[in-house]
């Protein structure tokens, strides 16, 4: 980074950081009431994981049972985490690289309330017995118009932005946030539409909330995890891109393959065998932009290793990218048709999703906030040692929870092939594993309170104030993160 | 690349496979026409349509706002795709008293009427298409008795010593509980033998759990189909692995 800003002038910095003022508060809005989501998340999804071993834990309340607290889990993640720190994200690269201010902050924000106002009538609903058992569709039906609502008003700012900015290069994590700003309301429009009201046929309905999910996750958390990760591993390591036509490859063979996997989830119900085949060699497929992408990100940043070890945007960033390459080679493994038959009702559905969505997702959109939040709050993270927890924790939970479910639920599918044997059989497979996952997540909500501690002491702008980024290596004698107040000294000067 | 070819680019490579694997397969896929029994080959007329009855609508809605896809599936997989259809009771009985083999995977008609199949997500639990099959197989005489057997193990699966495994979650909120009187049990009569003692208390199912019951008791899917959608084996394949199935102990099974 100091490679590049040290030949900034003066107007570019005053630019840069009046963006950051301009969005401080939408940006920082979304990331901490994310966090709170995350949280929420976890302790529904330990809760959850508990009852897969211990079916009798805390099963007195009705709104505390199994399949009420599961779907209000993965809604919280989704929704109340991933599309958040999304958002926060999303319309803070993008005012950065169209070099524009925002300037509809009022609104942002309202629309930020509405959302959350939105998953949480949702999270409530689903506790309280209203859920639709749809996975990822779980909200009562009257939910999704305010929340596309809010997300139009949230992010048609980004795309003002890109239409005003200065003429120029475009970067390619624009085109990887136009492609998900263009994405985004297509596949929720389509699949909260399609899903809950159309009617008439219920295979279909079930198909389309298949290709809905992985839509999601292909179309949205993918291409923004994705240009958070091209802005980062240049932008730290003071690199350039290794490869630009790479990144591009990368972009239009997600566009042309994402939107067609989905429904391999359904081999075997009947809809149209064509759908599922499609949906198989689409996933197959997606190896082919994750590969790029992953390659790309990695040889990027790969060669300047100090950099790497000293940052922790990059030490998430890294994480991140290389979950998105395990994720688009287990896709190629879990598509092939004798795969399919072991995993299509097991917990490895379950594991490929976490994979995707904290594996992959989480861990970059840590990355970006690592990177922002002192951007925005113009104070640095307080210790690396929390920061150190938070990565490892979260790096070694997620992990295993990933593995458990995938090792898991091809022994519990293999139990469920096994037609001869009692049910018995395939029913205890699991019980191991599934004590494992807990275990597990025990490890990410550990990882994550460091995570919450962090960044709400940031948020009540307790960070340091100092001119030195927080880096978890430093060769400072005197104080790990270099000398304190000279912020003040420098911005006293810049006047 | 300029914002055109951009937008003209996105907006294509998604549209195509938004219309074709979405918009398109939906509408064709909602009005199927139905199939007809030909009497040369099936020995009837008619046209195929597999019957329910019980409290479908309602017993779906707790079904699903219960989460109970999450761990039961409803889909009979083809053979190629899955080898349920050979699992003794899943699929129909491998001896039907009166029909035989009426073991059959699933077709489009069998969820016909519903807004949206409860597929479901994982087995950790059974297959429930044909949960009713099994449970009059088993309480032949009395389907009040397979009720009542289904409302104790949806208060609690362990409650049977032979299912002490099972990690099915307990809903005993679903109940009410009362106070034994008199002789024990409660002769509710708009209840039959649904309620169960327990030490001191009975309960009596609510609203939620008779919905959910009598959705349950209606999953039943070994209907004949017209030969040309039985893509079963035919009927000495089909025996063969059912008579090398071990016979496995009723509560196991369950």
């Amino acid at each position: 980074m100091s490679a590049i800003s040290q030949d900034l002038s003066q107007e570019d910095v005053q630019l840069r950081s009046a963006i950051d003022r301009s969005l401080r508060h939408p940006v920082m809005f979304f990331f901490t009431s994310g966090a709170a989501w995350l949280a929420v998340s976890l302790l529904l999804g330990l809760l959850s994981s508990i009852k897969v071993h211990s079916p009798e834990f805390a099963s007195g309340w009705p709104f505390l049972t199994y399949g009420r607290v599961f779907p209000a889990h993965m809604s919280a993640m989704v929704y109340g985490w991933a599309c958040q720190a999304g958002f926060g994200t999303l319309i803070w690269l993008m005012a950065r690289l169209s070099r524009q201010e925002c300037k509809h902050v009022g609104v942002i924000l309202t629309a930020g309330h509405l959302w959350n106002l939105a998953v949480a009538v949702g999270v409530v609903s689903i506790l309280a017995g209203h859920g639709t058992g749809k996975p990822w569709l779980d909200f009562p039906s009257f939910v999704w118009p305010g929340m596309i609502l809010s997300y139009a008003a949230i992010t048609v700012w980004s795309i003002v932005q890109f239409r005003c900015r200065p003429a120029g290069h475009v970067y390619i994590s624009q085109w990887f946030l136009l492609g998900a700003l263009i994405w985004f309301p297509w596949v929720f429009l389509t699949g909260n539409v399609v899903v809950h009201h159309f009617g008439g046929s219920p295979l279909m309905a079930v198909a389309v909330n298949a290709w809905y999910r992985s839509a999601l996750v292909l179309m949205y958390f993918v291409p923004v995890g994705v240009a958070a990760a091209y802005y980062l591993a240049p932008k730290v390591s003071g690199r350039p891109v290794y490869s630009y036509s790479l990144g591009i490859m990368g972009f239009w063979t997600l566009a042309v393959v994402g939107p067609w996997a989905g429904m391999q989830k359904l081999a075997g119900v009947p809809i149209p065998n064509s759908l599922v085949s499609i949906g198989a060699a689409a996933l197959v497929l997606f190896a082919i932009p994750a590969i790029t992408v992953a390659v790309n990100i990695l040889r990027t940043a790969g060669s300047r290793n100090e950099v790497v070890t000293n940052s922790p945007s990059l030490h998430f960033t890294m994480a991140g990218i290389s979950g998105l390459l395990i994720l688009g080679l287990l896709g190629v493994v879990m598509s092939l048709e004798d795969a399919l038959r072991f995993t299509q009702f097991s917990m490895a559905g379950y594991g490929y999703e976490m994979l995707a969505l904290y594996g992959f997702f989480s861990m970059c959109m840590f990355g970006a906030i690592y990177f922002i939040v002192p951007r925005l709050t113009r104070r640095e993270w307080l210790s690396r040692r929390l920061i150190r927890m938070h990565f490892w924790f979260s790096v070694y939970g997620s992990a295993f929870i990933v593995l458990f479910a995938i090792i898991g639920g091809l022994f519990q599918g293999i139990g469920q092939e096994d037609y001869l044997q009692p049910w018995i059989d395939a029913a205890s497979r699991t019980h191991g594993y599934a004590v494992g996952t807990t275990i597990a997540w025990v490890f990410v909500l550990i990882s994550n309170f460091f995570f919450f501690i962090h960044l709400g002491l940031m948020w009540l702008r307790l960070g340091r104030r100092s001119a030195h980024p927080t880096l978890l290596h430093s060769h400072h004698p005197a104080s790990p993160h270099g000398p304190e107040g000279d912020v003040e000294e420098i911005l006293a000067g810049r006047a | 690349m300029t914002l055109k070819k951009f937008l003209i680019g996105t907006i294509a490579s998604f549209g195509l496979a938004w219309l074709l694997v979405v918009i398109l397969p939906f509408i064709a896929q909602r009005n199927v026409k139905p199939v007809e029994f030909q009497e040369a080959i099936d020995g009837q007329t008619g046209v195929f349509i597999p019957k329910t009855s019980g409290r479908v609508a309602d017993g779906l809605a707790v079904y699903q706002a219960n989460g109970c896809a999450l761990c039961h599936t409803q889909v009979i997989r083809p053979t190629y795709a899955g080898t349920e259809l050979w699992r003794e009771d899943w699929a129909g009985l491998a001896a039907d008293e009166d029909r035989g083999d009426t073991r059959r995977e699933s077709n489009i008609f069998d969820y016909k009427g519903l807004d949206y199949a409860p597929i479901g997500q994982t087995r950790a639990g059974q297959d429930l298409s044909n949960l009713a099959v099994r449970m009059h197989a088993r309480f032949p005489q009395s389907p009040a008795e397979a009720e009542a057997w289904l409302y104790r193990h949806l208060y609690n699966a362990r409650s049977f010593p032979e299912l002490g495994w099972s990690i099915c979650p307990p809903m005993p909120f679903m109940f009410e509980k009362r106070p034994v009187s008199g002789q024990g049990r409660t002769a509710d009569a708009q209840h039959g033998v649904a309620d169960f003692a327990e030490g001191n208390e009975n309960f009596v199912p609510g609203s939620e759990a008779r919905a959910l019951i009598s959705y349950l008791m209606s999953l039943r899917h070994d209907h004949k189909v017209p030969a040309s959608i039985n893509y079963s084996p035919p009927a000495p394949a089909a025996a063969a692995p059912a008579a090398a199935a071990p016979a496995a102990p009723a509560a196991a099974a369950e």
